[in-house]
């Protein structure tokens, strides 16, 4: 079923389809990720070359002024070509962050341009609430400081910047620090899903300009981020699904046993009519979700939700039905369909878990129409 | 809510005024025989004065071309009127007419045929119903065996019709019937449109699982029908069938219904009836429903949209249908749940819209059992889910 998308959005995703699709080798992939390379500096530059970066930024700071449907066009791409390089963070950052910050101008350019890759930091080790952190934004005769640790930031090792979710004397804060700065150590890990984590430690003496958001705009900006990410962790989750079911029918027509090819038992086709009805059913409140946000529509908070809880239930199942229906083959890391499985997996738990969207889902009324 | 195409004011206008005509125009009788709808047919009287006077206001059959009574509404404005039909509880006329037959009178039928049918169809004096199934012939429809052998200028008719629903209320009957058993199933059925009141007809209502009687096999012993009453040609009643299952399929709204299901659940959790208070998993599984619901309902505005486009949904009607009913079931489990014993009692007198005494059942779970057992039915008949996967596998994945 076609997604009823403008001239402009199938433009832009059919030239951003080509070029993955020329450009974005999954076998030189996983090369590059086996050499510990987690994202590469020449596609970052290509995707800031073709306007990616600049698209979620507001027109009036040099961007392209585009919304969630258009991002969720790109994250679903990320999903459909296993990209490593951290769009969907850094689109969800400069769109829901950075555009509080004083020097918004100067920052989002860097962005636009490929130079700044900002990752958002939020979780912390230990018993500490996810939103509630315990690293801390202090201030000593006039000079401020940033001081604890962050930790499982996914695509960490490839951020050149970080917007670090701290407490302070007027509650939550944002800032921005520069990976390489004084007094911030990183240690980068392998991932699953090959994107490269790293955890962090600061003791960083702070410029006034690096303090992004405090208090209630700060608040606004994480609830902002989030059901961005959610919605973009949707789309990318719904791009590897839909990925996963081709690649398993395709397989299906070609694998015979029996003497026949597997697409032609009907166990099996029904399997794969289930995942396609379930797969249509979340590309549905995913876009739902971005027009939603797109419009300010006053349940855009439970759509975010919603697509969230829809897109990690499907794709989990869907993910794991691929390597069932594939067979042993699926099991190799050589073959493409166990990466989506991956992929869909750590996404599953990036921003917040599936059953912490149902218990946020339950908490917001739907408004009256 | 409808987050992807925020509904113009004008819109907003015929929504009202279509309320105020239900406001109006619906008794406390009607209005109790909607409440009391424990599967798609409410109480047959009380559906066929609905559709009586939705035919007066010119309402009769919204969806036919306006030549033939219809209203001229677009899509939208057809969601709109099912939606405050069911939102002000009206009762369901018998359907088989308007929604099955009528759309195929209308592609497949002669200028006397209209003429002859079409008026009794809107206005509800006809009631017509569908015989299609028969008790070896279910799923693999086009092994059907009833025949009509040509005499002169009427068809004989012999065999037997099942799953007939509302036979019993009915005046006409429009059939699949064998004219052709040399040839491959398909090729060798025709369509048929007889009068009930023809000699060798009889009809043999049964009880359904919830005790209340909609079903009937028909049996047909050397029944006469003029060849004037062929809809189609002469073995091409396959065609005229496949037709008529697509609006069968795709002509339903799941998510009008499924909300209403979703507000009840709501009502239910917050009573003190509420048998299911005490299990922590009861609103995270009413929840997972209720975003399940969301999507189906975003994915019925996507179909619209591309029908609205002039795309024909064709076998993405099947996935709504799937997930519809399947969305359906599990609304009426939960619901099942927060009744718990109270739905148990069996009070058959109920569910007619002339009854206003006590009832056993609070009074929110006075149709609960019911639906919960109705409900099995809806991914059998229409084309089972097994059926509906198979077309999916078929059309969609080209397996």
């Amino acid at each position: 079923m076609a997604a009823q998308m403008t001239e402009d959005q199938t433009l832009l995703k059919d030239a951003a389809e080509r070029y993955l699709r020329d450009s974005y080798d999954f076998n030189e992939r996983r090369e590059r990720i086996a050499a510990g390379h987690y994202s590469d500096p020449t596609q970052w530059q290509a995707f800031a070359d073709m306007g990616w970066l600049a698209l979620p930024i507001d027109e009036d700071l040099g961007g392209l002024g585009l919304g969630a449907r258009e991002m969720a066009i790109l994250a679903e791409l990320c999903g459909q070509f296993l990209v490593t390089e951290p769009l969907i963070e850094a689109m969800a950052v400069s769109h829901a962050i950075l555009g509080n910050s004083a020097q918004k101008e100067s920052l989002l350019v860097q962005v636009a341009e490929g130079t700044l890759i900002p990752v958002a930091a939020i979780d912390e080790a230990g018993e500490a609430a996810r939103l509630s952190p315990t690293t801390q934004l202090t201030e000593d005769s006039g000079q401020w400081r940033l001081t604890g640790s962050k930790q499982w930031i996914s695509a960490g090792a490839s951020a050149t910047h970080l917007a670090v979710l701290a407490n302070s004397a007027t509650g939550l804060a944002w800032v921005l620090v520069s990976v390489d700065a004084e007094g911030v150590s990183r240690e980068i890990y392998p991932t699953h899903d090959g994107r490269g984590g790293a955890s962090f430690k600061f003791d960083v003496t702070l410029d006034n300009a690096q303090i992004i958001a405090t208090g209630e705009i700060a608040q606004d900006a994480l609830t902002a981020y989030r059901e961005l990410a959610m919605v973009l962790s949707s789309a990318e989750t719904l791009g590897a699904t839909q990925a996963a079911l081709d690649t398993t029918v395709d397989y299906t027509k070609q694998r015979i046993q029996f003497g026949q090819p597997l697409a032609s038992f009907q166990a099996l086709q029904h399997r794969m009519s289930n995942m396609l009805i379930q797969t249509e059913l979340t590309r549905s409140l995913v876009y739902a979700a971005c027009d939603a946000a797109d419009d300010g529509h006053a349940d855009r908070g439970r759509f975010a939700r919603a697509a969230k809880v829809k897109a990690a239930t499907v794709g989990r199942k869907v993910s794991q039905e691929a390597i069932q229906l594939h067979g042993g083959i699926a099991t190799t890391d050589e073959y493409i369909v166990g990466h989506f499985f991956k992929r869909i997996t750590a996404l599953e738990s990036w921003v917040c878990s599936k059953g912490e969207a149902l218990k946020e889902f339950m908490a917001l009324p739907a408004a009256q129409h | 809510m409808n987050a992807s195409n925020p509904i113009p004011t004008d819109y907003e206008t015929f929504r009202e005024g279509v309320r105020a005509f239900l406001k109006d125009a619906l008794s406390p009788e009607l209005v109790r025989a909607g409440e009391r709808t424990t599967s798609v047919f409410s109480d047959f009287e009380a559906g066929r004065k609905w559709q009586s006077i939705l035919h007066a206001k010119g309402w009769g059959a919204p969806e036919w071309p306006i030549e033939h009574g219809g209203t001229g509404w677009d899509i939208q404005q057809r969601y709109i009127f099912l939606e405050e039909c069911k939102l002000a509880n009206a009762p369901n006329p018998v359907m088989m007419g308007i929604q099955m037959l009528g759309p195929m009178l209308i592609h497949f039928g002669t200028e006397a045929q209209k003429q002859q049918f079409l008026p009794g169809i809107i206005s509800g004096d006809d009631v017509w119903c569908q015989g299609y199934s028969e008790p070896g012939s279910g799923s693999d429809l086009a092994s059907l065996k009833t025949t009509a052998e040509r005499d002169g200028d009427e068809y004989v008719v012999n065999g037997t019709k099942i799953w007939t629903s509302m036979a019993h209320h009915s005046n006409w009957i429009f059939c699949l019937v064998r004219t052709d058993k040399e040839v491959k199933p398909q090729a060798g059925i025709s369509f048929l449109l007889i009068d009930m009141a023809t000699p060798g007809i009889t009809v043999a209502p049964f009880p359904s699982l919830d005790g209340e009687v909609e079903q009937c096999q028909v049996f047909f012993e050397n029944v006469r029908v003029p060849v004037t009453n062929l809809l189609g040609e002469e073995n091409q009643g396959w065609t005229v069938a496949k037709y008529l299952l697509e609006f069968e399929r795709g002509g339903q709204h799941f998510t009008i219904e499924l909300k209403k299901q979703l507000s009840k659940l709501h009502r239910l959790m917050t009573s003190e009836t509420n048998r299911a208070k005490d299990d922590p998993t009861y609103a995270y599984r009413v929840a997972e429903t209720e975003i399940d619901v969301m999507a189906l309902e975003q994915t019925e505005l996507r179909i619209k949209g591309s029908l609205s486009a002039g795309d024909n949904p064709g076998a993405l009607s099947s996935l709504v249908k799937v997930s519809g009913t399947e969305l359906g079931q599990r609304c009426a489990e939960l619901l099942i749940e927060a009744a718990g014993q109270s739905a148990i009692p069996w009070q058959s007198e109920v569910l007619s819209p002339e009854y206003t005494g006590e009832t056993a059942a609070p009074a929110e779970c006075v149709t609960t059992m019911a639906e919960y057992i109705n409900s099995r039915a809806t991914t059998i008949y229409g084309g089972t889910a097994e059926i509906q996967r198979g077309i999916i596998a078929k059309h969609v994945l080209g397996l």
